[in-house]
This record gives structure tokens, C-alpha cells and sequence, in this order.
């Protein structure tokens, strides 16, 4: 059993060697292997056998399975972060009892948090949110991915953008880039709800546009409905509920005559 | 969450209990010859009754009383009757001499059935969980289970329900919810194999309750989807179940099918389970405010649960005025309450309905409004509060929350002039799916009429069944025939 756990404690440091040099690619081989490797182990989540390295054997795969998710950040996919996320859960909720708690646990727990807000998983988000004790509200990371969800709803999403400037970790900035583009499509359907038309110059502020050139093209690709005339643009609003000119006839005869029916079942 | 516990008291009637020992050992011997009626005639309604019975009797169980009613029902030296007798306490000898004298009158039944056996069981853990034994609950209720696992008869699932009950609720009180999972869900497969309905609501409840005491709502909610639903067998577990799924689904922001649920389950809960509807109306008034509905003044003030609702009620007065500052003030001076309802994380997703609410007055009492004046009305405490003001507008605009136009250039907003509804269809769709409602509430009421099966018809035999199963059966093939020769 000692031996497999050098094997896996040896592979681990050449990863971690490669992560700090940013060898990305190397990092991923190495850690598919890791993860078969650890497989082996009886001591980890689902079996939770006790077995006399079990403290060492689980604090090795939680460290890997954290750095595993933070690789995932730096390599930009999002669906390996989730997979890796929920490998790694296990280690936080279900050895509480066995394991000191991790460094890294709320630093990672924002980064889910984080990223279900950017997926707009709004209904997950708040679900991982009550596992969270109440202490863990007042960490830095988990706050401020709530109080980013806060901003968010309410509207306030100039919050939302200058939030990127206090990112409590470096991994965030990933996620936050992604949150500024879903931000400039929320801004620019409300935009259109709420405005007759706007100037260039200030649809282009308010949508976080450097130039005249990429708010055209933005406007092109996304909203070919908006109009752009004499240095403005206008919102083609559409018009609801115009007052009725016709009685809808047919329907109110069938709404009449199920009405009948049902009396008479009654009667 | 005291809630299911009380739901369990019921205020006992005075007058059906008396008060010293020897009659309630002969109610508890009216209620063994009722399982045991109840059991040779598979009638399972008579079990329970005993139940019911039972629990009225609660109140006056005593050591003496259980351990004579033990003597008597069981087989003294079975292994059964050894080891219930070891749960409970010792107690002065007298007594029982006395109890045992009277219960020799009456001739004892020498053989015992598994139904007694369970009620004994149910009996016992019952009395050790009111004398907060806990530990020993805990090994009565093992034992129990264990014996339940081997047995599979029809009259024995009403109290094997009752005894999963006890069985959880003695490891909550010892704070061990979560080593009991993997046997809940045992048992709760074992139900599902032996076709046993009222042991799967129970269970599910119980597993549902012990993932909800977690928080773990993700997987409450996917073995909530997962599990097979059917008519519900009890009230109380119904009234349960809503609970769970109105809690479940506020969580995951289905606020309209969650206070659907919690307002159903509140109504549905009988009138003495007080705690239990204390706490749906709690939820129910957080999910109506994150709705944007106001709920009315009397919610607050049922009767017993004016002092309970108070930090709802002082919530609700600041989510309607639309005050930020109130609400926060609010929202602090309660936080003890509202971390112990757990109802915490809800309250904070609160902080934008009340900004709405804000949004919503000023727009309906100016037709027009510069952005400063909104951000100084709404007391938004940030860096820009007119550009802050200006998005928040917009998207409430956007959900139309509130119907305006923005200015940019000159920073205000202009309200709408409210239009005629009554130019549009709206009333008339409104007055529809009213009439809608209530016809389709007379459908169910009719639907919902049970009859007892065979309450009005002499017990049919076997055979004779079979000979009407068989006429039915040929009518109908006459009938589908008859169908297809028309077309």
C-alpha cells in the first residue's frame, strides 16, 4: 500500500512542477493518470474504508482533485471544472469529520459559485449556496460571489464590472471576464426595453465598447433588429396589448358553450 | 423543526381517558384485541384505529403499565419478551405484582402474532422516546426494524409506518440523522418491492426530512423526482410531503409551485399540529414577498401564532414600503430567528424585491423623475448611485415591473399613462380562468367523494368475485366491439 502511495505522492510533485512552469498539457496527461491511480486507494469517497493510511491517502486526492479544478480555470473549460468540481466535493462535505478542512475549500467553492452565476444556473447556484455554514458567508471568496449575485439581480451592474477589480483570487479573473460578456447582453436587453434611442456615444459606454466600429459589429451580430441613423440608435420596441378592435368571437362561443357543459353536470 | 413532533400530540380528550393505571392497561388491552381482530380479518382500518387509540393513551404509560401488558400479550421467555422488557426502566416491585394479578384473570394468549409483536414494539419505543431515553430508543428501534425487514404481511405495514417514524425520530433527537440514510433507503426499496404505499410515503418523507436537515436540497430533490408517486395514503404524511417540496422548490427559485405547495400543505395540516403550521406559513409569507405579493394582515394574526410571525410580519411592513434601511434594520434585529428558521439565505435574496418595490412607488407617484432624486429616494449606498439608479430602472422596466421610458440625455424617466384595461381582452381572460377555477375545484370535490370499498353490499365470496370480475369483463369486450362496429 506505501509503495502505491509514493507512486501517486511522486507523480503528484512532477504535476505540480509542471503546473508552475505552466505546462499545461503535461499537467493534464499526468493528471489523468493520477486519477486512475487513484482509484486504487479503498480509503476514498464512495468506500470510505478504514484503512491505516486513510488520513494521508484522502488529503493526497483532495489536494490533486484541487489543483485538478484549478487546472481546469487555467485551461478554460468549463465542463472539465464541473466534472472535477464534483470529484472534489466529497472531500468537503463528507470527510468533514475525517480531514482537517482544506486551505483551498472556499477559494473553490466561489469559483463554483462564481461559475454557475456566469451560467446563469441561478437555482444551483443558491442550492450549493445553503450547504454553506453561516460562518462561511463572511470568507472573502464566498462573499463576494454572493454579493455578485445580489448586483446581478437587482440590476445594479456597474457593481457587477468594478467587482472584477476585487477579485479575492487570481483564478477568478476567468470567470469574471465571461460574467462582463453575459452582463453586456443583460444591459443591452434592458436597454432596449427601456430607451427610445440612444446616442452612439453613450450606448457605446453603456455597453462597455472601446469604439464606434465594435458597437456596430455587436449591433450587427446580436440585435440586427436595432436601428442606426444620424449618429443614434433605435430600439425597435415592440408594441403590446393595443386595444382590442375585434371581439374574438369564436373564442368567447366555445368559452360559452364549455361553460353550459359544465352546468349542466352540476345541475 | 420540532414541527412533526407536535403534529404527533393531539390534545387527548379528557373524558375517554381514565386517569390510574389499571384502566389504561385495559384500554392497551382492548387495543391488543383490536390488532388482533384486525389481523385475522385483514382488515387494516382496525389497525389503525388501534394507532390512533394509542396515542391518546400516550400521555398515561408507565413502566408498571407496559411491563404488565407485556406479561400478558406475549409469551413470557420469548425472546421478544426478554429483550423489550430489558429496554425498560426498573421500577418498585409492588405495582406490577398487582398489575400481573389482574391480568390474570383473563385467560393469556399463548401464541403470539407478528402484529402484536410490532405494536409491543411501536408501544415501548414510543414510551421511551416521551421518557427521553434516547439511546435506548435508538437500540429498541434497530431492533424493530430489523425484526420488520423478515415480516411481510399487509396488516402490518400501517404500524411498520409508524415504527419508521419513531425509528427516525429517535436518531434526530440524538443529532445521528445521517448514519441513517443508507437504512432509510433500504427499507424505503423493501416498501417499494412489497407494493407497501403507505411504508414508501413514510419513508420518502423521512429521507426528504433527513436530506432537508442537511440542506442538502440537490438531492433531495433528485430522489424526490425519482421516486414513484401515487395517491396519498395518509393526511399527515401528504401535509409532510408538500412541506418538503414547497421547501425544496423555494430554494430552487420555483417560487409560484412553492407557495402553491407550503399554502396547501399550511391549509391541509390539522388544526392542533400548531408548530407544523407555523412553519409553512413562515415559508409561505418569505415565498409570497419574493413573488412580490403583499400577504395580507391576517396571515399574521391567526390564532397562536401572532408571536411566532412577528419578525415576518416587521419583514413584510419594510418589503412593502419599499425601505432599504428598514429592511436591513429588520433583517439584523431578527437574524437569530431567521438563522434558526434557516430562512436566512431567503431573506437576503428579499433585498431585491424591496429595491423593486421602491422602483415601483416613485414610478406610480411621478410622471417624471430625475434619476438623482430616485437614487436618493431608493438610498442606494454605492460609488454612482445615478448610474447604479439608471440600470436598476431599466431592468425592472425590463420585467416590467414598472411601465417607463428612460431619458438619457436628460436623466430622468418618464412614467406611462396607465391605458384603459378595460379597451384590452384582460378582464375578460381574467374572468375566464376564474370561472376556469372554479369549475374545475367542483370536478375534484366530486372526484375526491370516497366510498369505503364494499361498504354497501353484503362480503362477497371468492368465487362469486370471480364470476362478476368475469361478467364485467365480457361487457366490457361487448362494448369495445360494439365501439368498433360504429366506426
Amino acid at each position: 500500500m506505501d509503495t502505491k502511495i509514493t507512486d501517486v505522492s511522486q507523480m503528484f510533485e512532477r504535476f505540480q512542477a509542471a503546473f508552475a512552469r505552466k505546462d499545461y498539457n503535461t499537467c493534464t496527461t499526468l493528471l489523468s493518470e493520477l486519477k486512475v491511480l487513484l482509484t486504487e486507494f479503498k480509503s476514498l469517497p464512495p468506500l470510505f474504508q478504514e484503512t491505516p493510511n486513510n488520513i494521508r491517502e484522502l488529503t493526497l486526492a483532495r489536494d490533486i482533485y484541487e489543483y485538478a479544478v484549478v487546472l481546469s480555470v487555467k485551461i478554460e473549460d468549463q465542463d472539465t471544472f464541473e466534472r472535477d468540481f464534483f470529484q472534489l466535493k466529497p472531500y468537503y462535505t463528507d470527510s468533514r469529520g475525517r480531514l482537517p478542512p482544506s486551505a483551498q475549500e472556499y477559494p473553490i467553492l466561489g469559483l463554483n459559485l462564481l461559475r454557475l452565476l456566469v451560467q446563469n444556473r441561478i437555482a444551483e447556484f443558491h442550492t450549493e449556496l445553503e450547504l454553506l455554514p453561516p460562518n462561511a458567508l463572511e470568507n472573502p471568496c464566498i462573499k463576494h460571489a454572493v454579493e455578485l449575485e445580489q448586483s446581478f439581480m437587482e440590476g445594479a451592474y456597474n457593481r457587477v464590472l468594478s467587482a472584477r477589480q476585487t477579485v479575492p483570487h487570481e483564478t477568478y479573473v476567468y470567470f469574471m471576464d465571461l460574467l462582463a460578456k453575459t452582463v453586456r447582453d443583460e444591459i443591452a436587453g434592458c436597454s432596449e426595453k427601456a430607451y427610445d434611442s440612444l446616442s452612439m456615444k453613450d450606448a457605446r459606454q453603456m455597453l462597455l465598447f472601446s469604439s464606434d466600429q465594435e458597437l456596430t459589429e455587436y449591433i450587427n451580430e446580436e440585435h440586427p433588429e436595432w436601428e442606426i441613423k444620424n449618429g443614434f440608435v433605435f430600439f425597435q420596441r415592440s408594441k403590446d396589448a393595443t386595444p382590442c378592435k375585434e371581439i374574438p368571437s369564436l373564442q368567447l362561443i366555445n368559452q360559452t358553450l364549455s361553460y353550459a357543459r359544465e352546468l349542466e353536470r352540476i345541475v | 423543526m420540532t414541527q412533526d413532533i407536535e403534529m404527533e400530540q393531539r390534545p387527548t380528550p379528557s373524558n375517554s381517558i381514565a386517569t390510574n393505571s389499571p384502566s389504561a392497561l385495559q384500554h392497551l388491552k382492548d387495543i391488543a384485541s383490536l390488532v388482533e381482530t384486525g389481523a385475522y380479518t385483514r382488515e387494516v382500518r382496525r389497525i389503525a384505529r388501534a394507532i390512533r387509540s394509542t396515542i391518546q393513551l400516550r400521555k398515561n404509560l408507565t413502566t408498571s403499565v407496559l411491563s404488565a401488558f407485556l406479561n400478558f400479550v406475549l409469551v413470557p421467555g420469548s425472546e421478544v419478551y426478554s429483550r423489550l422488557l430489558s429496554y425498560l426502566p426498573k421500577e418498585d416491585e409492588n405495582d406490577m405484582e398487582v398489575d400481573s394479578a389482574t391480568s390474570s384473570v383473563q385467560a393469556p394468549a399463548k401464541h403470539s402474532l407478528p402484529e402484536i409483536e410490532i405494536y409491543c414494539y411501536l408501544l415501548v419505543l414510543i414510551f421511551l422516546i416521551d421518557q427521553k431515553k434516547y439511546s435506548e430508543a435508538k437500540a429498541c428501534s434497530s431492533a424493530s426494524i430489523s425484526r420488520l425487514k423478515n415480516l411481510n404481511r399487509r396488516t402490518v405495514d400501517v404500524l411498520a409506518s409508524r415504527l419508521y417514524f419513531y425509528y427516525s425520530l429517535s436518531y434526530e433527537l440524538t443529532g445521528d440523522l445521517a448514519e441513517l440514510r443508507g437504512s432509510l433507503l433500504a427499507l424505503h426499496r423493501i416498501a417499494t418491492l412489497r407494493h407497501d404505499e403507505l411504508g414508501q410515503e413514510t419513508l420518502l418523507n423521512l429521507l426528504l426530512r433527513n436530506y432537508l436537515h442537511y440542506n442538502l436540497y440537490d438531492q433531495a430533490e433528485k430522489l424526490r423526482s425519482k421516486a414513484p408517486r401515487f395517491e396519498a395514503h395518509s393526511n399527515q404524511q401528504f401535509c409532510r410531503y408538500l412541506f418538503y417540496l414547497g421547501k425544496i422548490r423555494t430554494i430552487q427559485l420555483e417560487y409560484t409551485d412553492a407557495k402553491e405547495s407550503l399554502l396547501q400543505a399550511s391549509r391541509k395540516a390539522p388544526a392542533s399540529a400548531l408548530g407544523f403550521r407555523v412553519q409553512c406559513n413562515k415559508w409561505a409569507i418569505i415565498v409570497r414577498l419574493l413573488l412580490g405579493e403583499i400577504p395580507e394582515r391576517t396571515v399574521f394574526m391567526q390564532k397562536g401564532m401572532e408571536k411566532a410571525l412577528r419578525p415576518y410580519f416587521e419583514l413584510t411592513n419594510a418589503v412593502r414600503i419599499g425601505d432599504l434601511e428598514l429592511f436591513k434594520t429588520v433583517a439584523e434585529k431578527f437574524s437569530i430567528t431567521f438563522s434558526s428558521d434557516r430562512t436566512n439565505n431567503l431573506i437576503v435574496r428579499l433585498r431585491h424585491n424591496v429595491i423593486r418595490t421602491g422602483v415601483r412607488n416613485i414610478s406610480i407617484s411621478y410622471s417624471k423623475i430625475s434619476l438623482a432624486d430616485v437614487a436618493k429616494k431608493l438610498r442606494l449606498d454605492s460609488p454612482n448611485p445615478v448610474a447604479d439608479a439608471e440600470s436598476i430602472v431599466s431592468k425592472a422596466i425590463r420585467d416590467g415591473a414598472i411601465d417607463a421610458t428612460l431619458d438619457h440625455a436628460n436623466g430622468w424617466i418618464v412614467s406611462k399613462e396607465t391605458r384603459d384595461i378595460y379597451s384590452t381582452n384582460e378582464p375578460q381572460i381574467a374572468f375566464n380562468s376564474r370561472i376556469a377555477f372554479c369549475l374545475n375545484m367542483h370536478n375534484e370535490a366530486v372526484r375526491a367523494l370516497r366510498f369505503p370499498p364494499n361498504s354497501h353490499k353484503e362480503k362477497e365470496s371468492a368465487e362469486k368475485r370471480r364470476e362478476r370480475h368475469q361478467q364485467e369483463q365480457e361487457l366490457a369486450k361487448h362494448i369495445a366491439e360494439e365501439d368498433d362496429d360504429e366506426f
